[in-house]
C-alpha cells in the first residue's frame, strides 16, 4: 500500500507539472493582449509598455515560464493583473468559503442520496420509487440558478425567513457566525447534487440486490436491515466513491452560479473573471489548484476502493 | 489627465446604469423619479447606518489616491475621494457644475492671458489638526512630476507637463505658471478636478520607519516616496491600521476594510466642512445584479442600490419594501466607433456620405422609446443633451443633424454610385473619386458590409444593436453583430491611427463598448482629435483639431458650440442613445437626490435619515 501511494504521488506530481505547462502555453496563446484586457480600450502604448514591463510580459515566453516556475517554488503564484493582490492571497481568501459551502452540500447530498437510492432499489417500481424518481428527474433537469431563484423567492422574498445572500464575512469563522445565510446556498447545491447521486446509488443497489451472495445471506437468516447495511450498501457505494472523487476538484473550483446568485466571492467567480480579463497569474494559480485537487480526488477514490472492496485492495 | 476620473465614473456607471431616464411623477407603481428624485420628508435625524450596494468588480484595491499606470481598478477613486477629495469638486447636486462647498479652494483666478492660475485654499485642516497648506499641493505636484507616465491619470502634455513652475507665496496660496493659455472652464473642470491634496506632513517619507522630510523636492526622493506610498497603499489588510491613511481631509475616515472589498466609512469628526449626519456608511460588494436585486426585494439592510433596466418591472415590489427609485442621465458620449484604418472597411467609412447614410438609418428616438422605455439620452451628437443641457447646442437639442431618414440614406448611396439592395447588401457600381462615384479605395462590386463588435452583458444593449442592424438593412448596409465580454473586447480593440496601423488590435471594423465619460467640461480632446488617446478609430480632421483646441486653449465662448456642431455633423463616431442609471434608495434617506452624476450618485456626505 505504501509503495502504491508513493507511486501514485509521483504520478500526481508529473500530472500537475503537465497541467502547469499546458495551461501556461494555452493561456498565452489566447488572442489579444493581456495588458489591453486589463487596462481597457483606452490603454495608451506607454501604459501598455509599463504594464508589460511590470509583469514581465515583454520577455520571451520561455523566460516567462522559467520565472514563473522559480517563483512557484518560492510559494509565489504571482500578482493578479486586475485585483492587484497576490494570487495566493486571493485563493486563500476564497477557497475556505467554497470548501464550506460545496463540502457541506456534497456531504449532505451523499448522506441523503445513499439511503434514498437503496430505498428506491428495494422498492423498485413501486409507487414510492416512482414518486422519488419523479422528484429526482425534476431536480436533475433544473439548473442551479433556477433552484436558487425558487428558494430565494420563497424563503427570502415571500417568507423573509432566510437572507438571499451568503454571509458577507471574508473568513470561514465569519461565515459560520451567520448560519442563516448559509442555508439557501447549501440547500441549492445539495438539491442540485442530490438527484445525480441518488440515481447512481439506486442503479448500483439494484444490481447488487440481484447478486447471489445476497440470496445466500438472506437464506442464512440475516435480518434485512443487516443485509442492506452490510452487503448492499458496501457493494453499491463504489460508484458513489468514484463520483465523490470526481467532485473533489469541483469543491475547490467553486460554483460560479451559486456564487453569482448568492453573492459570495468564491473560486468560481475568481476563475471566471480572470478568464474574461486575461489575468494570467490568477488563471494559472487556480488551474494548478484545481489540477492538484483532481489528482488528489482520484487518488483518494482509488484508495477508498481498496478499503471498501478487499478484492481490489492495493498491494495485495 | 482625464483618464482616472473617466475610468472611475465609467466603472460606476457601466455597472450601475443599464438605463432608464426621466419620467416625472411617482404615481404609478413603475414610475421613476427624475434626476432630482423625490426628497425624503420628515425631520432630519443624526446618525444611522447607510448600506450601499456596489456592483460586481467594484472592490477597491488601492488606498493611495494616485494609482499607478498599471492599476486598472477604476473604483479606487470612488473609494478614496471620500477620504482625500479633489481640489475642485465635480457636480453640484444634479448640475454639471463645480460644487464650491465641497471644493478645497476658496478662489481660483486666471490671469496673464489665462497662463497663470492663482489658487487660494480654504483654511481647512487635516484630520490630525494640521492645516491644509500650499505645501500639500506642491507635494502632489512633485510626486506626479517625478513619476509620470506611471500615473493612471496622466495624459501627455497636460498636468504636470504643462506646469512651468509652481509658486507658493504663502501657506494658503498656490500659483501655477502654465506653459500655455487654457480655457479656464476646461482647466478648472477637467484638470484641477483630478488633483487631490495630500498630507505632506505625514506622507513625505521613504519607508515605514523613516522620518517625514522634504524628500519629494528631489526627483530621486519623489520616486522613493511614490514607491513607498504605492506599496503601502496596496497592502489591503493594513488599510485601517496604517497611520498614513488615518490622516484625511475628506468627510469620512475608513473604519473597516475586508479582503473581499467591503468597507465602512465613519464621519471624520475633524472635517472642516459639514460633518456627515450618518454614523457610518457600509459599502457592500455584490457579485451580480441578481444577488443585489434579491437583497433589495427581500427587504434586507440595503439602503442604496442600483437597478438594471431589465428589472424595471420590479420597481413596484421595491416600493412596497420602502424604497424610492430615481434615474440619472450619464455624463458621457455614446457611439459606435468606426475604424478608418481597417484594411477592408476603412475606405468605406472614410467617406462621409457612407457614415451619414449609416446615421440616417439609426432610429434613435425609437431606440430610446422602445428599447430603453424612454429612459435614455437620444445621443444626437458628442454632448448628451440631458446631462449637459447648458453645453448642448440648439442643433443637438433639436434632434441633431441626422434625424432618422431611410429615404435620405438610400438617396445618398445612389447618388454616389451604389446599387442599393434593401434587405440585401448594397454594392458599389461606380468606382472612382468623382462626385457621383463611390470614392477612394472602393472597388466595383464592393459590398457595404461590416462587423459590429459590442460589449456583451446587457439585454437592452443586445436589443439596441439588433434594432440598428435591422434598420441599416433598409439601405442594404449589412451589420454582422458580435458581442464579447468587455475585457475580451478590450484585449482585441486597440487604437488605430496612421502611425499605429497595421497592428494586431486594428482588425475591428465597428465597435460599441459603451461610452466615454466626460468631466464637467465635455470637451472632445482625447476623443476626437487626431492624436487623442481615446480616438481609437483614427478619425483625423484638421478642422476638428482646430475647433477642439479652441475649446481648450481659446477664450471664445462660441468655440464650444462650433466644435460641437461640427463634430455632430462629421460623425467621427456613429451617434447612438445612451441609457441612464437607476438608483434605488430607502425612502427615509434624505439628501440622496438630486444625484450628482459625476460621483455616480454616491455622495454619502450629503445623506441623512428622516423620521
Amino acid at each position: 500500500m505504501t509503495s502504491y501511494l508513493a507511486r501514485r504521488a509521483a504520478q500526481a506530481i508529473v500530472v500537475v507539472i503537465g497541467v502547469m505547462i499546458v495551461t501556461f502555453v494555452i493561456i498565452h496563446m489566447i488572442p489579444g493582449s493581456a495588458a489591453r484586457a486589463a487596462l481597457g480600450v483606452h490603454a495608451t502604448s506607454s501604459r501598455v509598455a509599463i504594464f508589460n514591463t511590470t509583469y514581465g510580459l515583454d520577455k520571451p515566453l520561455y523566460v516567462q515560464f522559467a520565472d514563473y516556475v522559480v517563483a512557484l517554488f518560492h510559494g509565489n503564484f504571482g500578482i493578479s493583473y486586475t485585483l492587484q493582490q497576490p494570487v495566493s492571497t486571493l485563493i486563500a481568501q476564497r477557497l475556505p468559503g467554497d470548501v464550506l459551502l460545496l463540502g457541506v452540500s456534497t456531504v449532505l447530498a451523499v448522506a441523503i442520496a445513499i439511503p434514498m437510492g437503496i430505498y428506491q432499489a428495494v422498492k423498485r417500481n413501486r409507487l414510492s420509487d416512482q414518486l422519488l424518481d419523479g422528484v429526482s428527474f425534476t431536480l436533475y433537469t433544473m439548473p442551479d440558478f433556477f433552484i436558487a431563484f425558487l428558494l430565494i423567492a420563497l424563503f427570502s422574498v415571500q417568507l423573509h425567513i432566510f437572507p438571499p445572500e451568503a454571509p458577507a464575512a471574508a473568513t470561514l469563522g465569519g461565515m459560520l457566525a451567520d448560519p442563516r445565510g448559509l442555508v439557501l446556498p447549501i440547500a441549492t447545491l445539495t438539491v442540485s447534487n442530490l438527484a445525480g447521486y441518488s440515481r447512481y446509488m439506486r442503479s448500483a443497489a439494484i444490481d447488487v440486490l440481484a447478486e447471489d451472495f445476497l440470496r445466500t445471506a438472506r437464506a442464512k437468516g440475516l435480518p434485512e436491515r443487516l443485509v442492506l447495511s452490510r452487503h448492499v450498501l458496501r457493494n453499491s457505494i463504489l460508484p458513489i466513491v468514484t463520483l465523490i472523487g470526481l467532485t473533489f476538484p469541483n469543491i475547490v473550483a467553486g460554483a460560479v452560479i451559486a456564487e453569482t446568485v448568492f453573492n459570495y466571492q468564491g473560486m468560481g467567480l475568481l476563475f471566471f473573471q480572470a478568464a474574461t480579463s486575461h489575468d494570467y497569474p490568477v488563471l494559472l494559480g487556480t488551474t494548478l489548484i484545481i489540477g492538484a485537487a483532481t489528482v488528489v480526488g482520484n487518488l483518494a477514490a482509488d484508495v477508498a476502493y481498496g478499503i471498501l472492496d478487499p478484492r481490489i485492495r492495493h498491494g495485495n | 489627465m482625464r483618464t482616472s476620473r473617466r475610468l472611475a465614473i465609467a466603472a460606476v456607471m457601466a455597472a450601475t446604469a443599464i438605463g432608464l431616464a426621466a419620467c416625472s411623477g411617482s404615481g404609478g407603481s413603475s414610475a421613476i423619479g427624475t434626476g432630482s428624485g423625490t426628497a425624503a420628508t420628515g425631520q432630519k435625524v443624526q446618525g444611522g447606518t447607510v448600506t450601499v450596494a456596489w456592483p460586481d468588480g467594484s472592490a477597491p484595491n488601492l488606498i493611495f489616491p494616485l494609482p499607478a499606470a498599471t492599476n486598472t481598478d477604476g473604483y479606487d477613486i470612488n473609494f478614496t475621494q471620500n477620504l482625500w477629495p479633489t481640489l475642485v469638486s465635480e457636480g453640484d447636486g444634479a448640475q454639471s457644475a463645480v460644487d464650491p462647498q465641497e471644493s478645497l479652494y476658496s478662489s481660483l483666478a486666471y490671469s496673464n492671458g489665462d497662463k497663470t492660475v492663482t489658487i487660494k485654499l480654504k483654511p481647512w485642516k487635516w484630520s490630525d489638526g494640521t492645516p491644509i497648506t500650499s505645501r500639500d499641493f506642491t507635494f502632489v505636484y512633485n510626486l506626479l512630476k517625478a513619476n509620470v507616465p506611471n500615473w493612471i491619470g496622466y495624459t501627455q502634455g497636460l498636468f504636470p507637463d504643462d506646469v512651468k513652475s509652481v509658486q507658493t507665496p504663502n501657506s494658503s496660496t498656490v500659483v501655477l505658471n502654465l506653459t500655455r493659455s487654457y480655457n479656464p472652464d476646461f482647466y478648472t473642470e477637467d484638470v484641477l478636478s483630478e488633483i487631490p491634496l495630500l498630507p505632506q506632513h505625514a506622507w513625505d517619507k521613504e519607508s515605514a520607519t523613516g522620518k517625514v522630510g522634504n524628500y519629494d523636492e528631489t526627483t530621486a526622493g519623489a520616486k522613493a516616496v511614490w514607491n513607498f506610498l504605492q506599496k503601502e497603499g496596496s497592502d489591503m489588510p493594513t488599510f485601517t491600521t496604517n497611520p498614513l491613511w488615518k490622516v484625511v481631509d475628506g468627510p469620512f475616515t475608513l473604519a473597516s476594510f475586508s479582503s473581499d472589498g467591503d468597507y465602512t466609512y465613519v464621519p471624520n469628526k475633524n472635517f472642516s466642512g459639514t460633518v456627515p449626519a450618518v454614523s457610518q456608511v457600509v459599502n457592500e460588494q455584490f457579485t451580480s445584479d441578481t444577488s443585489e436585486l434579491d437583497a433589495l426585494r427581500s427587504g434586507g439592510s440595503l439602503t442604496v442600490g442600483q437597478l438594471p433596466q431589465n428589472d424595471i418591472q420590479q420597481i413596484g415590489i421595491l416600493k412596497t419594501e420602502g424604497y424610492d427609485v430615481v434615474n440619472q442621465a450619464i455624463p458621457g458620449v455614446a457611439g459606435t466607433l468606426v475604424n478608418f484604418y481597417n484594411a477592408q472597411t476603412g475606405p468605406l467609412v472614410s467617406q462621409l456620405y457612407v457614415r451619414q447614410a449609416m446615421e440616417d438609418l439609426i432610429d434613435r428616438p425609437q431606440i430610446v422609446s422602445k428599447v430603453y422605455g424612454g429612459y435614455a439620452d437620444p445621443g444626437n451628437g458628442p454632448v448628451p443633451t440631458t446631462a449637459f443641457s447648458q453645453w448642448a447646442s440648439p442643433v443637438e437639442k433639436s434632434g441633431g443633424p441626422y434625424p432618422y431618414d431611410p429615404a435620405k440614406a438610400v438617396s445618398l448611396l445612389k447618388a454616389h454610385g451604389w446599387k442599393v439592395t434593401p434587405g440585401g447588401t448594397s454594392t458599389c457600381q461606380s468606382p472612382g473619386t468623382g462626385a457621383t462615384e463611390c470614392g477612394t479605395g472602393i472597388a466595383k462590386g464592393e459590398a457595404l458590409s461590416f462587423q459590429l463588435l459590442y460589449s456583451a452583458g446587457s439585454t437592452t444593449g443586445d436589443e439596441m444593436e439588433a434594432a440598428i442592424q435591422s434598420s441599416e438593412e433598409q439601405a442594404g448596409i449589412k451589420f454582422g453583430l458580435k458581442s464579447e465580454p468587455f475585457n475580451t473586447l478590450s484585449a482585441t480593440v486597440g487604437q488605430c491611427t496612421a502611425s499605429s496601423h497595421p497592428a494586431a488590435t486594428c482588425g475591428w471594423q465597428l465597435v460599441d463598448y459603451g461610452y466615454d465619460p466626460y468631466d464637467l467640461y465635455p470637451a472632445g480632446n482625447s476623443i476626437f482629435n487626431t492624436d487623442g488617446v481615446n480616438n481609437l478609430g483614427g478619425y483625423s480632421s484638421t478642422e476638428e483639431n482646430t475647433l477642439i483646441n479652441e475649446t481648450e486653449y481659446g477664450a471664445s465662448s462660441q468655440a464650444f458650440s462650433a466644435y460641437e456642431d461640427y463634430t455632430a455633423e462629421q460623425l467621427p463616431w456613429l451617434w447612438v442613445p445612451q441609457p441612464s442609471t437607476i438608483e434605488v434608495y430607502k425612502s427615509n434617506l434624505g439628501g440622496f437626490a438630486p444625484l450628482n452624476p459625476f460621483s455616480g450618485g454616491i455622495n454619502p456626505e450629503d445623506w441623512y435619515f428622516t423620521k
